[in-house]
């Protein structure tokens, strides 16, 4: 964060933005239709950043139930990090390959990514978690107030997501238990049998 | 976990909440007639009057809902029910965003059921109102699916839409018995309890087997006095229930858990003089589907639950194209389906607007190799038998090409039956045909130890 980077605004107003097909579903196997590792591999070529075939393995996805909603996020960072700016800026390669596969697959454990660009608060946090990343932060801020502005908006985000999946583990629990009582064995009538 | 919880048994308030002294007298007759069977087990309707509210306004929607779309379209009521799923369903909340094309949505196996259904119940489920449906199946993924005494009632309205189909409307009430679900196993959940919707209407879960009477004899007499409208059951219990001496008739036998061959369902109206319907019914999304000759295949009940056939890979596939059956949507409200793959196959063909599974066959193909060196797919084995009243059959094809048919209640047909196979597979195959008595319950209809049986 030591560098300053662009104005936070130009960079939510971007997210806000995102063009349809940086929302498309991203492919994998035989569904979807954004090849995320194509998208990944422009970009890196846009910012003038050597990369081998290999640095794309994590952008294919084998699972869509496990990689669609981080491959998604990827794909909004990758609208953002095509902005003028960050041409200008040369990031390194590592710290991009990292923001765009590690991070992206930490926010997609707390949000869909449609809310990076719905919600006002996600937009932010994406902005400066992507500026962080590079080693930057938004201009006409101090480095202290870039960060405790982050840690603010990623703790209370990740607060209310520790809290959603508590609750959801302690619901999960008690399903179970109610399914295996005697009374749920008893079942309920049904005319035919499977 | 505590046990005494596990221990919990219900109280008859509880099976039969809003039981009234109609329905109590019903449940005496059906337990104490002098000819009843040993019932092993208890369960009961568990409606309360906000249950019975809500499975009558649904049945009203159901039998007037029109059940379908275009072929290449989706139906209307989609994309809202993927919206809910996203937004109340664990599992479905962890895919990420609701996806635009509802193609890119991934699928689910009966494997992920079986790993754990807690997150498949949604957030507005009470907890305190789930049954469970327990299955063991013959995949190696046994099931303990939830559900709701509103969906368990719920059954009907799509039992009555089948029947409606062949023109018989349901008119038993008070003081009568509307249906009788018989089984033919050694050990069978046996029951008695009255249907609420039909006015305390009398049902019974019973077990053919002689060991659960005191005298086999009874087995008619119990049935005769209780005269039910309907019987529901499998192939191999209505073989059974046919050679029983009875002097009522039902108005129509519903057959499910198994496929029925089309000679066995023709001996069966014969022999009862009434429809029998070949139901398509998962216990995971209830009844899907009921044969209807006319219309090429089994014809869909549900009007909230989509249908689609994919190939391996998780594609579409086109009408007329055989894949696995594939269902999105159902009226579990406890258990919503997104696009869960059930392990059955078949091709969807339509009729307009009304899609029609053709060639429905459980668990996926097997190709048995004939003398010649030609791959014949399972399903026609299956069409080349179902001109013989068979309940039940399996057929096996050995490491060195040998096949082995074993057919339940059909022997006195075994030489017929060995012309139609060598017809089908070369007048030189070594096969052998066996009779046996019965199966244990669900089996794996066609296995073989030779490589390349998976298409």
């Amino acid at each position: 964060m030591q560098r300053e980077g662009p104005i936070l605004e130009s960079l939510t107003r971007r997210l806000a933005e995102t063009p349809e097909d940086f929302l498309s579903e991203p492919r994998i196997g035989t569904a979807g239709q954004v090849h995320v590792a194509a998208v990944v591999g422009d970009l890196l070529q846009q910012l003038d950043i050597p990369f081998t075939d290999d640095r794309l393995a994590p952008f294919f996805g084998a699972d869509a139930r496990r990689d669609r909603n981080r491959l998604a996020i990827t794909l909004v960072l990758c609208w953002l990090l095509s902005d003028e700016w960050f041409r200008a800026a040369k990031p390194k390669s590592d710290e991009l390959l990292q923001l765009l596969h590690s991070e992206a697959a930490e926010l997609a454990a707390q949000a869909a990514s449609k809310r990076f660009v719905a919600d006002p608060d996600r937009r932010e946090e994406l902005a400066r978690i992507a500026l962080a990343r590079l080693g930057f932060r938004p201009a006409g801020e101090t480095v202290a107030q870039a960060q405790d502005r982050l840690t603010t908006l990623n703790s209370a985000e990740r607060a209310r997501v520790m809290q959603a999946s508590r609750a959801a583990e302690e619901r999960a629990r008690k399903i179970r238990e109610a399914l295996v009582k005697k009374a749920a064995e008893e079942s309920a009538d049904k005319w035919t049998r499977e | 976990m505590d046990t005494r919880m596990t221990m919990e048994t219900l109280t008859d308030a509880e099976r039969y909440p809003t039981l009234t002294g109609h329905g109590r007298r019903m449940l005496q007759f059906l337990r104490e007639h002098p000819h009843a069977p040993i019932f092993r087990n208890e369960s009961g309707n568990r409606l309360t009057e906000e249950d019975i509210a809500r499975v009558r306004a649904f049945d009203h929607e159901a039998q007037a809902a029109e059940v379908g779309w275009r072929s290449g379209e989706l139906p209307s009521w989609l994309g809202g029910f993927v919206e809910r799923c996203f937004a109340e369903v664990p599992f479905y909340r962890r895919y990420g965003s609701t996806p635009v094309d509802f193609q890119s949505l991934p699928t689910l196996s009966r494997a992920d059921l079986s790993r754990d259904i807690a997150p498949f119940v949604p957030d507005t489920a009470a907890i305190d109102r789930l049954i469970n449906f327990r299955t063991s199946g013959t995949t190696g993924h046994p099931l303990l699916l939830a559900s709701h005494p509103v969906v368990a009632a719920s059954y009907l309205s799509f039992h009555k839409r089948a029947l409606r189909r062949m023109g018989i409307e349901l008119r038993h009430g008070r003081g009568q018995v509307g249906v009788v679900l018989v089984g033919y196993q050694r050990k069978c959940f046996t029951y008695v309890s009255v249907t609420p919707t039909m006015d305390e209407s009398g049902l019974a879960k019973i077990n053919l087997h002689p060991a659960d009477w005191r005298d086999p004899a009874d087995r008619a007499k119990y049935l005769d006095a209780l005269a039910p409208e309907v019987y529901t059951g499998d192939p191999i219990a209505f073989a059974e229930l046919a050679e029983l001496p009875l002097q009522t008739k039902p108005r129509a036998l519903l057959s499910t858990s198994m496929g029925l061959l089309p000679a066995m369902r023709l001996r069966l109206e014969a022999r009862f003089e009434c429809p029998v319907l070949d139901l398509y019914s998962l216990n995971e999304a209830g009844p899907v589907a009921v044969a209807d000759e006319p219309a090429g295949g089994h014809v869909l009940l549900q009007h909230q639950l989509y249908v689609e056939i994919l190939d391996d890979a998780g594609r579409s596939l086109k009408p007329g194209e055989r894949g696995e059956v594939t269902l999105t949507g159902g009226f579990n409200f406890c258990l919503p389906l997104l696009r869960y793959r059930t392990g059955d196959y078949a091709s969807l063909d339509f009729r307009g607007r009304e899609p029609v599974l053709a060639g429905l066959e459980g668990r996926p193909p097997v190709r048995f190799r004939a003398g010649s060196g030609e791959w014949l797919n399972n399903i026609e084995v299956t069409h080349a038998l179902q001109r013989f009243a068979v309940p039940q059959f399996t057929l096996h094809q050995n490491h060195d090409g040998a096949l082995r048919l074993q057919i339940s209640g059909g022997g006195f047909q075994s030489e017929a039956i060995r012309r139609c196979m060598l017809e089908l597979f070369g007048q030189g195959q070594s096969l052998t045909v066996e009779a046996v008595s019965h199966f244990d319950g669900k089996v794996v209809q066609y296995t073989s130890d030779l490589a390349g049986a998976q298409p």
